[in-house]
């Protein structure tokens, strides 16, 4: 049995705890939340040995996954390599690139075993989008445009809201269209971006950005926190021998409508289409076999840290209102 | 009494609508035409039955009250003068012009002349947008923080492929109309522009893609999709959308998305068939009566036509630079 240890109990700890349950040669060896409420939340929930600190984490996990929100994810990520575990970590990597590399950084030295988890390359739409343009299915890209997003994301300590935290919409939404298309594309050359992330609207975050590849292809991405319809992904690749288009509120596969209760509101949304195996346990699968079998994994650190930095250039157009250049 | 109309070239692919919209418009005396292409313009004359001009100075010195001009881009000021210089009203083609020189020449001229000088912006008049107006301007969405618009389309091929007689590729041919369209909801100027294009679509020396970042007043910002980016295979000619983002809400407009989709084993392909208004013939309704003497309500003016031109201008400008420019209208 592979022993993982999760760190960081929201949302995303109960995505990777789902999938972990359904993995027979993994046992989720313990849990840890520097919130002792939410890890006895957790532990009532899923019946799993809460650890008393992270240290002790540390010392009952080969692998650590890290859940907690982004500008903590240097502060746990650091030890556990250090410790010598093998480490996948939530997205965006951090919050700064000084703590992108700094992980970078240790990754190197301890030669770890490490992945930066951006699900989105292993979402099946997205996956196959990707495989369909490299294989020259719409030929030459000429342009590529992305919408993710809908309502603002609310939580117990609302750390979406702070951007210093969270790095607003750019950093922590849109990161995963700039890892899909800096992978099927290749690595960016400028970007130019508006954002509404510097007014300080009360739960509202929007942008609008422009990027330019090294090969010639021109990508618009859109993210929103400001859509009360819901959440929902697009993309929309052409080229000079055709074009491919997503639309996930096109393309339902399955539709529930229910009344709502009283007093039901906020949440962070998780997409879902109905899949055997879902895109959360493709990727930790992912992980855990190449702990298991020593191979590589697809999501390097690097792609981690190219990731922040393209939208760390996004938020510098933003605020500056100049076209940044990489 | 009804308009007499002339047409002033079919350069321009929308000169057919045009003249449908005259044959079938009560007000309209769809009288005649001229072409520097004159075999083009025997073709029209006879599918249309109205009378063939061997020049645009004949059918100037007409009982023409109106023209139409939708000859090449490079082309509409030369024309606009004229028909000016004669006494005509015109509603040009967009976009108004290809140089602000130009473009200013037309507006002294139609204002000298005493004319009326409109640019054919019949985005304007689709109900879709109209209610989207309404529903900003009673602030159902709150205060407006954000744009997002495209007008894309396939390559037209032939003069609009040639930078001499377009002024452009892609950018020039489709920032005006939703340009516009940002100017009519929110009674702002586009004060900068950012714009990256390219050519790997059609990989020629103009460019066929084109995205567009525009800031208004008060940080209001917008992006624009201009790109001829619609596959030969697409089910329909392009697409003119506009999406509002305010702090209550957001409003998506898709212009043309009243079809049905036609999947067609003769044709072999599938065919989005509109059952939407035709905002042509809105268009050229408002511009019959506004000749006839009645108020002006929607249709685009030639200054209208002009500030729209100039903000594809300033995305070449900012091309040519490589960073945002201030929209030069002056």
């Amino acid at each position: 049995m592979v022993k993982v240890g999760i760190v960081g109990l929201g949302t995303m700890g109960r995505q990777h705890m789902d999938a972990y349950l359904q993995m027979p040669d993994v046992e989720v060896a313990g849990v840890y939340d520097h919130h002792p409420d939410r890890a006895e939340a957790f532990r009532q929930q899923y019946d799993v040995p809460v650890a008393s600190s992270f240290n002790a984490l540390l010392e009952c996990c080969e692998i650590i996954d890290i859940c907690t929100p982004t500008y903590r994810h240097a502060e746990y990520a650091l030890p556990a390599i250090e410790a010598g575990k093998a480490v996948v970590c939530e997205k965006p990597l951090a919050r700064t690139i000084e703590d992108c590399e700094r992980i970078a950084e240790a990754v190197h030295k301890h030669n770890t075993l490490f992945m930066p988890a951006h699900v989105l390359r292993f979402f099946p739409e997205f996956r196959m989008a990707h495989q369909l343009i490299r294989n020259g299915a719409i030929g030459t890209p000429a342009i590529i445009r992305t919408r993710r997003g809908g309502d603002f994301p609310i939580t117990k300590s609302d750390w979406y809201a702070d951007f210093e935290k969270s790095g607003g919409v750019i950093l922590d939404l849109i990161i995963h269209d700039f890892d899909w298309l800096r992978w099927t594309l290749g690595e960016v050359e400028r970007v130019y971006a508006k954002a509404l992330t510097f007014r300080k609207l009360n739960h509202l975050d929007y942008t609008l950005v422009t990027l330019r590849f090294q090969n010639g292809t021109i990508a618009h991405v859109e993210g929103t926190w400001c859509d009360p319809g819901g959440f929902r992904v697009t993309l929309e690749a052409c080229g000079d021998a055709g074009m491919l288009e997503y639309d996930s509120a096109q393309q339902v596969a399955l539709r529930l409508a229910t009344r709502a209760d009283e007093g039901s509101a906020g949440g962070v949304q998780v997409p879902e289409s109905p899949a055997v195996e879902n895109p959360y346990y493709l990727e930790l699968r992912h992980f855990v076999d190449c702990y298991k079998t020593g191979a590589t994994p697809e999501l390097t650190v690097t792609d981690g840290v190219e990731a922040v930095r393209i939208a760390l250039m996004a938020i510098e157009s933003a605020r500056t209102g100049r076209v940044v250049k990489r | 009494m009804k308009v007499k109309v002339g047409i002033m070239s079919f350069a321009h692919l929308h000169a057919d609508s045009y003249a449908h919209c005259l044959k079938t418009n009560p007000r309209a005396e769809f009288v005649g035409i001229a072409d520097h292409d004159r075999q083009r313009a025997q073709a029209k004359a006879e599918q249309y039955g109205v009378a063939l001009f061997d020049s645009y100075e004949a059918l100037l010195a007409s009982e023409v009250q109106a023209v139409i001009i939708c000859s090449e881009n490079a082309k509409h000021a030369q024309l606009a003068q004229m028909a000016a210089a004669a006494g005509k009203h015109i509603l040009c083609e967009k976009p108004l012009m290809t140089r602000l020189e130009d473009g200013k020449a037309m507006l002294a001229a139609a204002q000298g002349a005493g004319v009326h000088l409109f640019t054919a912006f019949p985005c304007r008049f689709s109900p879709a947008f109209q209610k989207m107006k309404q529903l900003i301007d009673a602030g159902t969405i709150g205060e407006l923080l954000a744009l997002r618009g495209t007008n894309r389309g396939s390559n037209p091929g032939g003069w609009f492929n040639d930078l001499e007689l377009a002024g452009g590729g892609a950018m020039i041919d489709h920032t005006v109309h939703v340009a516009d369209l940002i100017r009519l909801l929110t009674g702002q100027e586009i004060a900068t522009v950012y714009a990256e294009t390219s050519n790997q679509m059609f990989h020629g020396n103009y460019d066929d893609t084109a995205l567009l970042t525009l800031t208004l007043q008060n940080e209001l910002f917008a992006t624009l999709d201009a790109s001829w980016s619609r596959p030969k295979t697409f089910p329909t000619w392009g697409d003119v959308t506009l999406t509002a983002i305010g702090t209550k809400g957001i409003i998506e407009m898709d212009m043309f998305a009243q079809y049905l989709l036609h999947y067609d084993d003769r044709a072999g392909r599938i065919k989005q068939v509109f059952w939407g208004d035709n905002i042509d013939a809105l268009m050229i309704d408002e511009f019959l009566r506004v000749v006839a003497g009645e108020p002006r309500c929607v249709i685009a003016t030639g200054e209208d036509g002009y500030r729209a031109a100039a903000v594809a201008l300033a995305g070449y400008e900012s091309v040519r630079r490589g960073e945002p420019v201030t929209v030069a209208y002056e």
